[in-house]
């Protein structure tokens, strides 16, 4: 490989362009890098906050043409079964007008098993004064959002009127109130599943079931096992495809801003390298004397722009993640976004691996033109009058 | 009688034209031996360089074939014509054009690589190849270290590390004093003996011309004298 021998003596014989162009490179690839690190970290806190904490990751919905799942207890023992599956809560769902003290709101009632709802939807977590449980201890018992229970002026122990047409009527006392910070809090209120059986007078029926799995990343795979078990089941993705749309439109055109940064840092080594076949023309004639053929006079060319492709890369890439990491461990000692005093880096092997591999071959590309006028030099006239 | 002859030139001619046409090189017919020690001379302009250009396939004739040990080289492919240069041909140029960016020993070791030799077997044969041409201790200098005679030196050896069957130098001695050229000379000759390669040098020096065992010469694009000098051993 005497290619690579006289393509590396190039490169450290001229080590001051050498180093600016690795330099130039570096830094390009290191704001893609550490701006990568900063979409992967905040998608990433985004999901935590939304997928994992307010979303179920697969809903299970009713056969076609039925309100409602019928043989949801058997239902319930095969996804129990399928990988991955940590959390199922079936639910009964059905709308109602709460009155109390003359003023009236309509609301979505869920009835549930508080248990099973926890383990999907966390909902534990949001309570802010009396509990879920109680749900499950006294009959015909409510927990409201904070928004509705303002909207009603109720407190915990006031009693609500519930009705719908067709359903039948019934009293809920409130003991519980919670706020998730969304606009669910005025209008869904959580009952016992058999509260809601009562009200809509049906029996053994609900009309979803929700599943949490382990990752995230499995639910399209947990919904297809549902789907197999005959009911129609959709991952999160599916049921909220407007959060993926927004995040993969601002990651790509990040990426695309970044990408060109790189491909203008690229232009500078086109520009050396053109430099230095101009300067090496007799050489490379000489070369050509020596017996060294176009297409190996290409390939050294071609290698010197990949090789500072190469450097360039696994230097921004370095600092890029060094400095995500840096930052990312830093307390601001203030919130950077809600919840959070640090800003959410996250440093992935395959980011840095594709990101040199793209400045690599960018490089490579990029080389191309110089390399292939310096192989079409005719050895006479490089090698020029004495 | 065709294998007896290393080189055949056959109505040779080339004809640089842009707009105006030169024909600096007139139907030349010319066979030279293996193991010849031969100087081309002429006026400037009478088409020497381009003589030995064509002999070094480093450029394409107009017309005419030029044989290498019986092959054809006008109708060899970019990569046989590498391959020819690297094995069977040595340069040796008024300037040397040495790799600056390599020292004397990588310089010498260069035709030896690119022939695909072993890095350390060619380290080996580069400095023997230096201590010949008397640069022994001279192998890690880079040719901005070496002085012009130094340099040619180093230029002589890296042309004749293959064992090419034909060396060619255009004024390989032009930029020297003549003392320095002739003991560029006497290592040519010396190598010529003792090896059996074919030699063919321009050369403006008269004197070093009459050393050779023939002398061309050439005006415009025409061989008009072809002696042989008598100094065959
Ligand atoms: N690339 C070229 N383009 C046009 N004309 C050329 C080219 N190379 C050589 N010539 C012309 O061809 C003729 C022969 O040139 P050549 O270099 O062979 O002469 P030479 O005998 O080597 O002369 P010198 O002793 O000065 O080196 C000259 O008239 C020259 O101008
Ligand atoms: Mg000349």
């Amino acid at each position: 490989m005497y290619e690579l021998f006289i393509a590396l003596r190039h490169l450290t014989s001229r080590r001051r362009q050498t180093i600016f162009s690795v330099l130039a490179v570096g830094l390009a690839v290191m704001l893609l890098m550490w701006s990568q690190a900063v979409m992967v970290g905040f998608t990433d806190e985004m999901y935590s906050k939304t997928v994992d904490t307010m979303m179920p990751h697969v809903t299970v919905e009713p056969q076609e043409g039925e309100d409602y799942i019928h043989l949801y207890r058997n239902l319930i023992e095969d996804i129990n079964k399928i990988d991955g599956v940590i959390g199922i809560s079936p639910l009964l769902v059905g709308a109602a007008t709460f009155e109390y003290k003359g003023k009236n709101k309509n609301v979505v009632m869920r009835g549930i098993r508080v248990e099973d709802h926890d383990s999907v939807m966390f909902i534990n977590d949001n309570i802010i004064e009396g509990s879920f449980r109680d749900l499950e201890v006294s009959p015909n018992s409510v927990v409201v959002g904070d928004a509705l229970a303002e909207k009603l002026d109720v407190e915990i122990g006031d009693t609500i009127d519930a009705s719908f047409p067709e359903a039948n009527p019934t009293n809920l006392k409130v003991v519980g109130i919670y706020n998730s910070r969304t606009p669910m809090d005025e209008t869904l209120a959580f009952t016992s599943l058999s509260t809601v059986q009562d009200f809509l007078d049906v029996s053994n029926v609900v009309t979803t079931i929700l599943v949490r799995g382990d990752d995230r990343e499995r639910a399209q795979e947990i919904s297809e096992e549902i789907d197999t078990l005959g009911y129609p089941a959709s991952g999160w993705k599916e049921t909220n495809p407007e959060i993926i749309q927004t995040l993969k439109i601002e990651g790509t055109s990040n990426a695309i801003t970044l990408g060109l940064i790189i491909i203008i840092a690229s232009f500078g080594i086109v520009s050396t390298l053109f430099m230095s076949v101009m300067e090496k023309t007799k050489e490379i004639g000489m070369l050509m004397a020596m017996g060294v053929s176009r297409r190996s006079i290409m390939r050294i060319f071609v290698m010197e722009s990949s090789i500072l492709g190469l450097l360039g890369g696994l230097l921004g890439v370095t600092l890029g993640a060094a400095l995500a990491l840096y930052m990312g461990s830093y307390d601001y000692g203030f919130e950077v976004m809600a919840g959070i005093s640090s800003i959410p880096f996250v440093v992935r092997i395959q980011d840095a691996v594709i990101i040199v591999l793209f400045t690599f071959l960018i490089n490579l590309i990029a080389g191309i033109y110089p390399a292939s006028r310096a192989s079409k030099l005719k050895p006479v006239e490089a090698i020029g009058r004495d | 009688m065709s294998e007896k002859y290393i080189i055949q030139i056959k109505n040779l001619t080339k004809i640089f034209g842009d707009g105006v046409e030169i024909k600096a090189l007139d139907d030349v017919g010319l066979n030279i031996e293996q193991g010849e020690f031969m100087a081309i001379m002429g006026p400037s302009g009478s088409g020497k360089s381009t003589l030995l250009n064509q002999i070094g396939i480093l450029d394409t004739p107009t017309s005419g074939t030029i044989l290498l040990d019986g092959v054809d080289v006008t109708k060899m492919s970019d990569k046989q014509r590498s391959v020819t240069r690297n094995k069977q041909l040595g340069f040796i140029f008024q300037y040397h054009h040495l790799l600056p960016d390599f020292n004397a020993l990588e310089n010498v070791m260069m035709p030896l690589l690119i022939n695909g030799v072993k890095r350390s077997e060619a380290r080996k044969t580069a400095s023997k190849m230096l201590e010949e041409v008397g640069l022994g201790d001279r192998m890690k200098h880079r040719p901005n270290q070496l002085s012009g005679g130094q340099n040619q030196r180093v230029a002589i050896a890296r042309a004749l590390v293959n064992k090419p069957s034909i060396v060619i130098g255009d004024e390989p001695t032009g930029n020297l004093d003549s003392k320095a050229s002739d003991n560029i000379y006497e290592l040519l000759r010396r190598l010529n003996r003792e090896h059996n390669q074919t030699f063919i040098l321009v050369t403006h020096d008269k004197r070093m011309a009459a050393k050779t065992d023939r002398t061309i010469q050439l005006v415009d694009g025409k061989i008009c004298e072809d002696s042989r000098n008598g100094n065959d051993d």
